[in-house]
């Protein structure tokens, strides 16, 4: 796996909080807005996506429900609490702290190239 | 197609435990597989190429399904255990109260069948008060009334011991008092005043209720 990968998925559940914050969504509403937004390069595996949700719902950031479709099979639905939208919060901001130190550290290299 | 994808996942799942979580986990992964199946073909995707790319998408839901609820088992089997233990050693205790009497036959043998009795009847109660409550695994009507229907049976149980437990200490009682004093002709009104006794107790637990 790359590093890239495993960057983003350590920030799984960020993700798709980031994603319910805009209104509730069922589990492949959400996976596809996350492969649009990256210009199809990436996407979380079913597997993971499950992980991540019954995690956060365990934790009590979201809720889940199940859909009352006319037409088709039902979905189940999932919708942040306001304890997810306080962790979202927290996690960004705790993403924007280790983004700011990675740079000032990844930068040290460019330094000593330049000498 | 669907058919397809709908035998993949039942496959999956073949040794998941049938518990609600499971059905929900797949009825959710076959939903959203469908979903993008549909797209795939949308897009102008071949049905084969469409499953594969659906099937590779789900990647190890084998860690999934058996952390749905492997831990939950192996503890109410250790429950178990530890409430048959106790009530075995209660019952242990009931049949061997008449003991301390025909040996010491004076007072300390009545009082040592009423210590037997109380730490037999405390060991029940305690069982049943402390033993795991069915948590209901959604908000389903099934699943409510299976908690209801637990909970009610608990409350009974330690409602049963009590009421079970006093008229065998009113039966003792009666016969002790009839034989040291020999006046059989009235001691059975021990058994109207435990009738009242009993109600009193059994209507002080719906109050609590």
């Amino acid at each position: 796996m790359s590093v890239a990968s495993e960057l983003i998925r350590g920030n799984t559940e960020t993700i798709i909080l980031a994603q319910l914050m805009k209104g509730d969504g069922y589990g492949y509403m959400v996976n596809k807005a996350i492969l649009n937004l990256t210009g199809g390069r990436f996407e979380l595996k079913e597997a993971t996506l499950y992980t991540a949700f019954r995690r956060l719902e365990d934790a009590g950031c979201i809720v889940s429900y199940w859909g009352d479709e006319t037409t088709g099979a039902r979905r189940r639905y999932y919708s942040i609490t306001d304890l997810g939208k306080e962790s979202y919060r927290l996690r960004k901001k705790e993403w924007e702290t280790a983004e700011a130190v990675i740079d000032k550290l990844l930068a040290e290299g460019e330094k000593g190239g330049s000498k | 197609m669907n058919e397809k994808l709908r035998h993949y996942i039942d496959d999956l799942f073949a040794n998941a435990p049938s518990t609600v979580r499971a059905v929900e986990l797949k009825e959710e992964l076959y939903q959203n597989l469908t979903d993008k199946y549909n797209d795939l073909i949308a897009e102008g995707k071949n049905e084969e190429s469409a499953f594969n790319i659906a099937i590779a998408s789900i990647g190890d839901v084998d860690s999934l399904i058996s952390g749905l609820t492997g831990e939950k088992q192996a503890a109410s089997e250790a429950g178990k255990k530890r409430s048959a233990l106790i009530t075995a050693i209660a019952i242990a205790l009931y049949i061997l109260c008449p003991v301390p009497v025909i040996l010491i036959q004076n007072e300390m043998g009545v009082m040592a069948l009423f210590l037997f009795v109380a730490v037999a009847t405390a060991l029940l109660i305690y069982d049943g008060v402390t033993r795991e409550r069915y948590v209901k695994a959604d908000d389903t009507m099934v699943e409510e009334f299976k908690e209801w229907k637990q909970n009610h049976k608990q409350k009974n149980k330690a409602t049963e011991a009590i009421v079970g437990s006093f008229w065998l200490i009113a039966v003792c009682v009666y016969i002790v008092v009839s034989f040291m004093t020999g006046a059989w002709h009235i001691t059975w009104i021990i058994f109207l005043i435990a009738a009242a006794i009993s109600s009193l107790i059994k209507g002080l637990f719906m109050l609590k209720q």
